[in-house]
């Protein structure tokens, strides 16, 4: 009796191993593309509709960090994937790893809309591997009605008055990076004495953290638990969704600037659907809609009439280009620059 | 295990029973090589833009005493023995009467206890954080009362991560002390009482002792997750204060020093085993109060 009972547990284990089988290939004879980036980061509509008009189905994978992203990437030698969308720096490594596959853009005849400002930047100097998506730049924002001093760039963050009230993401290179840049120098930085010193002024930086969270800060704004924030360009968004009376400061020692691209992996085994993929979000229409779904910058120049009102009247994702003014960018700094930069984070929390 | 009932019966040699294979090289694929993974990893040289060279060295383990390492070894600690002394006050009481009741009683309380654990913990934190934030039910009761003028800063400071800790790990400590003080002879302690003992000294002269095993093996239990939490003190302490399992996710997703997580992990295994090691000296036991 047990030995019946033990055979048959066997087989319904083999039968459902087998069906699980069954059930990806099934899935690949169709025409599939998988795509990898964060999570909820393209607007489901638009990927459905991909699927309506081109019959390719989507296959979409998540990550939590582009460090893991890269990770995954590097263990399945650039296959698996066909479009990963992730950030300037780390695709600038995946590039340096022989990890991207050039993109035929004769297939991808919708190029020609995108803004000129957003292409050919340092991880892609030749535009051969990369379709930007969205951009952006973080921004100080506060709530003016329990801010008592005059907040015009990182400077400010140090006032005294804003003791226990400071929300800023919760991530090394952004938070010392805003500190040289309120001391004049570069976020790239690396000179180890200039490094010390952003590291000495961080530290007093510290009573007035409330949270570090890079994640959810709008909502720690929304709720009034802090006062200021410096978040990304989507948080920035969602705050003034609900609370229009904050303020959004663009910050005057410069500001921080960030594009996501699409690229397709060096081994990319479905390479004609992502270039179509790659095609369609080029489209004005198209890309416009992904801009107000992320709200992030729109990196498509036919998309501005397809914009709405009260995206091009956000200051978060609308900056008018004079003030955006000389805008950096995050890059890889060396070894002993990062490793400096983490002995001063882990102080900084630590502290 | 599978061996001894075949000796007993026949005299055989010790045959691993082919139903067991799957388990054998489940461990082998699954804990026993990644481990290996890491050990490896912790002695070779990060490289200069991602992953790790091929070569040897020694230096993330003397790194292991630089200053601001050893503090959040010392703060991982601190945190970790106010949290396992923490559920055992609350703890012990808790499991002592749900004990006393009858067993149909006592079976629904266990479960009152349990079903909140059926939900994943980061929604359970969150929803500490909607009770507690600055707009949230308590600011706004505390607010009706008279009790406060304006929102109190009731989260992301380490009151708050230490409610998180004992939250989180509290039943862990109350299944194992109830399984403890379930199995007393309750007769013993009427003998006492019998022969003159207070009712505290009863307490504490024959219960406690009775149940020592189940407070060293929920003190095991709550003690060794809670050096590795790292999600509590990001959700509910705002990221302020490093712990060791904040440190580990530090050095492997911002710095993506690999080497120096591997080494930080392996170090706190070695601390943890230590710890078990010390727990066994202790009381003699072999496995952890029937948790093997």
């Amino acid at each position: 009796m047990k030995k019946t009972v033990v055979r048959l547990l066997a087989l319904v284990m083999v039968l459902s191993l087998a069906l699980l089988g069954a059930g990806c290939s099934s899935s690949n004879k169709k025409g599939e593309l998988v795509i990898f980036s964060w999570a909820d980061y393209i607007d489901p509509d638009l990927l459905k509709e991909f699927t309506a008009s081109t019959g390719i189905e989507i296959n979409y994978n998540y990550f939590n960090s582009e460090e893991e992203m890269l990770s995954k990437l590097e263990a399945v030698d650039g296959g698996e994937y066909d479009i990963v969308i992730a950030s300037d720096y780390i695709i600038n490594i995946a590039r340096k790893e022989n990890l991207l596959k050039e993109i035929d853009k004769s297939k991808v005849p919708n190029y020609e809309n995108l803004n000129e400002d957003y292409l050919n930047q340092y991880y892609d100097p030749e535009g051969k591997y990369t379709i930007p998506y969205v951009a952006g730049t973080p921004l100080i924002v506060y709530d003016p009605s329990r801010v008592t001093c005059q907040i015009t760039g990182y400077g400010s963050l140090w006032d005294e008055s804003l003791k226990d009230q400071i929300v800023v993401m919760d991530h090394m290179r952004n938070v010392i990076g805003f500190t040289l840049k309120s001391m004049g120098y570069s976020l790239n930085e690396q000179d180890p004495e200039v490094i010390a010193k952003a590291g000495e002024k961080l530290l007093a930086l510290k009573p007035n953290i409330r949270a570090l969270d890079g994640d959810t800060p709008h909502e720690k704004l929304i709720s009034g638990e802090c006062t200021v924030g410096y978040i990304f360009t989507s948080q920035v968004s969602a705050v003034l969704s609900e609370r229009p009376d904050f303020k959004v400061v663009y910050p005057e020692e410069g500001m921080g600037f960030g594009i996501d691209s699409l690229f397709m992996p060096a081994n990319a085994p479905h390479e004609d659907a992502a270039l179509q993929f790659m095609n369609f979000l080029c489209d004005p229409e198209i890309s416009a809609r992904a801009s107000v779904f992320t709200q992030y910058i729109n990196c498509n120049k036919a998309a501005t009439q397809y914009l709405p009102e009260e995206f091009l009247n956000n200051q978060a994702v609308n900056i008018p280009a004079d003030i955006l003014g000389d805008i950096e960018f995050m890059q890889d700094i060396s070894s002993e620059a990062t490793e400096q930069m983490n002995e001063i984070w882990n102080t900084f929390k630590q502290s | 295990m599978l061996g001894k009932p075949n000796a007993a019966k026949g005299g055989k040699k010790r045959v691993i029973s082919p139903t067991v294979w799957p388990l054998y090289i489940w461990t082998a694929l699954f804990v026993a090589l990644p481990l290996v993974y890491v050990v490896t990893i912790s002695f070779l040289k990060k490289d200069e833009i991602w992953g790790v060279t091929n070569q040897f060295t020694l230096g993330n383990y003397l790194s292991l005493f630089d200053p601001v390492y050893l503090k959040v070894f010392g703060q991982s600690f601190l945190v970790a023995v106010s949290t396992t002394a923490l559920t055992l006050l609350i703890g012990y009481p808790f499991a002592y009467f749900t004990a006393k009741f009858s067993p149909a009683v006592r079976s629904f309380i266990i479960l009152l206890l349990m079903a909140p654990f059926w939900v994943n913990s980061l929604l359970r934190l969150n929803g500490w954080i909607i009770l507690l934030k600055a707009n949230g039910p308590v600011n706004e009761l505390l607010m009706r009362l008279g009790l406060a003028q304006e929102p109190l800063k009731l989260l992301y400071n380490g009151g708050a991560m230490m409610l998180g800790m004992v939250y989180a790990l509290l039943p862990f400590m109350i299944t194992s002390i109830y399984n403890s003080v379930e199995k007393l002879d309750w007769s013993v302690i009427e003998a006492a009482r019998d022969l003159g003992a207070s009712p505290a000294k009863a307490f504490f002269t024959v219960t406690v002792p009775l149940t020592v095993p189940g407070i060293v093996a929920g003190c095991v239990l709550v003690f060794v997750p809670s050096m590795g939490l790292f999600f509590i003190s990001d959700l509910l302490g705002g990221a302020k204060s490093l712990l060791l399992g904040n440190l580990i996710k530090n050095e492997l997703m911002q710095a993506r020093n690999w080497p120096m997580g591997a080494t930080l992990s392996i170090a706190m295994l070695l601390f943890t085993f230590a710890f078990i090691g010390i727990y066994k000296r202790v009381t003699g036991e072999k496995t952890l109060g029937g948790i093997k």
